[in-house]
């Protein structure tokens, strides 16, 4: 569709203009194909993610913008909503709540929140979920941690 | 219009004429009287809702919500699609929660963005495409977000092909406002019209799809009726203009005196083959010697096949030939007791099961060939007709009482061979074990057994009267079978009419399940017949004021198709007949766009 080319088109140089505006977000387009985004956001900091980089994969639907766009983690993640093994993730404004005026640039700080603020109740990563939910927060924090540090942290030497 | 039973009320005046049922004659039509002087129906009638009418018949209740609360019919629409079209409802909201939030709730935006903001400056920035555009190629909602028309347009493309389109929300993150329907119809129109018109059906289907009093008519092919019930118990039987009749609860056929969850159950056991492969367990084994089904033929249980070859009906294993009555000789299987009683309750069950349903089956079948007597007794009518032209008497004049006692033959039959189904769930483990004990089970089968059997003796007795040759009768004897037909009928009718009661208050009453097992009530006159709608509106004067004073708001109502349809009313005088002529018609009822632009 041309109205979902244009509208990225948008987004694309949007993008290149603010690219120092919000440093904890790095959007790049396939070079071949402008459905197919990446996104390299920064874990937010007082949080067990503090220090990583996460990779986002986007796939843009035909009918983009007023379709939300497809979104997992490509960088492992131990959190409540994110699906430990695809890197699905839960988030309302991908799915019900989604409003044709999110951007990309947008819904990577809609999953930023969500990292700093998971919510427990409705877990694709049961076992995260679950150390939350019983209270356990310093046994999530740790795992959480954990993989942060094996996943997303660059490898020293 | 009257139901061709209550004819009957000229009859009465035979009741000292020579009957067979003489004892319970005088009790019999004391009832009958009863129930003739009762007003039929108190509660509003079924009706029938076609393609045509279907505007018609949600009129009123938009009309009711635009008095009350003095809103645009669009916004009324709105509301009464959100609390699923129940007027009450929506009123309860409006006096306990108030007018602001029970509009919030709905998605309704009262206009308070009206003529602001944007129209002073000439370019607007769309948020969707962000483009910068002139401000007339955008739209503000009555919610105050402002998007460019061709977003606006896809978003609703998107919506109505989604099959969303009796909601479509604004595009504003968390705005929870409903578009305006005449701007959907506008932009929609105007690039898709085969999306303006889904769009429209589907909101006019609301009224169909999201409403508890009204269902589609569940006919194969579909007859496109939908059919709307009285009163505030959807618990009835109706019969739709195209002759389906139908439970109104579960849209399967009329069930009565099953409850709906009897009747799923019951026609799953009927459909299912398991029956009959329990069958065959409980009664044959294979040989093990020669592989051929061998049945089993007294209490023991060494059987011998026709080729020779003895083994054990328990394991299904050879033996030799020599046993005593608990063990076979050579053999031990260590099952006998297990089996033995797991096999005895299967089989138990299965002719509990045959039992019930041969019964009701006989009945369905008897109700078939019935059915084909309809046309035989027409023919006897028109033969005792010519004969008897001669006589002045009134009595013969009429001949209702052959017709009123097929009509109570069909619907006692139908009655009866549903209560077989009943009572094999009232009756067995399946329902109610819990909940009555094993004397109590017994008492109340007896009762209802004793009802059911008079019921049975009677209506095979008035089948058997009605198949007589009566065009070939003498005049004193066809005033016999005629005194007869009439006693049984009414006889019958008050029989039917117990047993739903005993059913009700004897049976069912005792069982605390709250409604799952209500059953529709009985009815002498049998399924009541949805009557139709009229398609024109049923008040001119009301209809005029609707155009005139809401012609913007009152997108399929103004002009163009209720205009067509007033015409050809004035022609035809608004009867079902237009409707072969209307086929495919329906979405003519819309305006096209440019009608909506000029607004
Ligand atoms: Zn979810
Ligand atoms: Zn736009
Ligand atoms: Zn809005
Ligand atoms: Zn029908
Ligand atoms: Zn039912
Ligand atoms: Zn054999
Ligand atoms: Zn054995």
């Amino acid at each position: 569709m041309q109205a979902s080319r244009a509208r990225l088109f948008k987004e694309y140089k949007e993008v290149q203009r603010e690219k120092t505006a919000d440093p904890d977000i790095q959007l790049v387009c396939d070079d071949s194909n402008i459905f197919k985004w990446t996104a390299l956001i920064k874990g937010p900091s007082e949080t067990p993610f503090d220090g990583g980089v996460f990779q986002l994969a986007f796939s843009v639907p035909e009918h983009y913008p007023l379709q939300p766009p497809q979104v997992r983690f490509l960088t492992k993640i131990f959190h409540p909503n994110v699906h430990f093994k695809t890197g699905e993730i839960c988030l309302d404004i991908l799915k019900t709540a989604w409003s044709p005026a999110w951007t990309l640039q947008s819904v990577c700080r809609a999953i930023i929140a969500l990292m700093a603020h998971p919510e427990p109740d409705s877990p694709l990563n049961c076992d995260s979920g679950n150390l939350l939910r019983s209270g356990d927060v310093r046994g999530y924090q740790s795992m959480a941690r954990m993989y942060t540090r094996l996943a997303a942290m660059p490898k020293k030497g | 219009m009257d139901d061709d039973y209550a004819s009957t009320d000229e009859d009465y005046q035979y009741s000292d004429q020579d009957v067979e049922e003489e004892d319970s004659v005088g009790e019999f039509y004391e009832n009958a009287d009863d129930s003739i002087q009762l007003p039929s129906s108190i509660a509003p009638a079924a009706q029938v809702i076609t393609k045509e009418s279907l505007i018609v018949a949600q009129k009123e209740d938009l009309r009711r919500v635009m008095d009350m609360l003095s809103v645009r019919q669009e916004h009324a629409r709105i509301m009464l699609i959100y609390h699923r079209w129940d007027v009450e409802k929506l009123f309860e909201v409006y006096v306990e929660k108030g007018k602001a939030f029970m509009f919030a709730q709905a998605g309704v935006s009262v206009d308070e963005y009206h003529d602001s903001g944007s129209l002073d400056s000439a370019i607007v920035m769309c948020e969707i495409c962000m483009d910068d555009i002139p401000s007339d190629e955008a739209t503000r909602m009555d919610c105050g977000h402002c998007f460019c028309n061709t977003c606006w347009t896809q978003h609703f493309f998107v919506k109505v092909n989604e099959g969303q389109s009796k909601r479509i929300r604004c595009m504003a993150h968390k705005c929870n406002s409903i578009c305006d329907e005449a701007v959907v119809r506008t932009l929609l129109g105007r690039k898709h019209p085969d999306m303006a018109e889904k769009y429209a059906r589907f909101l006019l289907e609301s009224y169909i799809e999201d409403n508890n009093k009204v269902k589609w008519c569940p006919s194969t092919p579909h007859c496109g009726n939908a059919i709307r019930v009285g009163g505030d118990d959807d618990l009835c039987e109706v019969e739709c203009s195209c002759g389906e009749q139908f439970c109104f609860k579960c849209l399967s056929e009329a069930h009565s005196p099953c409850s709906c969850l009897m009747w799923e159950l019951w026609e799953k056991k009927c459909r299912d083959e398991s029956e009959t492969v329990n069958w065959i367990t409980v009664h044959t084994k294979s040989c093990p010697k020669c592989h051929k089904p061998v049945e089993k033929n007294g209490g023991c249980n060494l059987v011998s096949c026709i080729c020779g070859q003895a083994f054990c009906w328990l394991c299904g294993g050879a033996t030799g030939r020599d046993h005593t009555w608990s063990s076979i000789a050579g053999h031990s299987c260590g099952r006998y007791k297990e089996q033995e009683k797991s096999a005895e309750r299967a089989k138990r069950d299965l002719y509990r099961y045959m039992h019930y349903h041969n019964r009701y089956k006989a009945h369905t079948d008897s109700f078939k060939l019935e059915s084909k007597l309809k046309d035989i007794i027409q023919g006897k009518i028109s033969i005792t007709e010519e004969k008897h032209s001669g006589r002045k008497k009134t009595e013969l004049n009429d001949y209702s009482w052959v017709n009123n006692g097929l009509l109570r033959l069909f619907r006692s039959r139908r009655v009866l061979s549903y209560s077989y189904a009943f009572a094999f769930y009232m009756f067995g483990d399946e329902l109610f074990k819990e909940q009555m004990s094993e004397a109590e089970r017994e008492m109340k089968q007896n009762l209802f057994e004793d009802q059911q059997q008079q019921l049975e003796a009677n209506v095979e007795k008035l089948s058997k009267i009605l198949e007589e040759p009566f065009d070939t009768f003498k005049y004193a004897k066809l005033m016999e079978i005629r005194m007869q037909i009439i006693t049984l009928s009414a006889l019958i009718d008050d029989l039917c009419k117990k047993m739903y009661e005993c059913i009700d208050n004897d049976l069912l009453d005792s069982i605390n399940l709250g409604s799952v097992h209500s059953i529709a009530p009985y009815k002498s006159k049998g399924i009541e017949k949805a009557s139709e709608l009229p398609v024109c509106w049923s008040n001119k004067a009301d209809n005029t004021e609707m155009l005139l004073s809401e012609k913007d708001s009152c997108i399929y109502a103004a002009s163009v198709g209720v205009t067509a349809e007033l015409n050809q009313s004035e022609e035809s005088g608004c009867s079902s007949r237009k409707r072969a002529r209307k086929e495919g018609g329906f979405f003519d009822l819309n305006l096209p766009a440019e009608v909506v632009d000029r607004n």
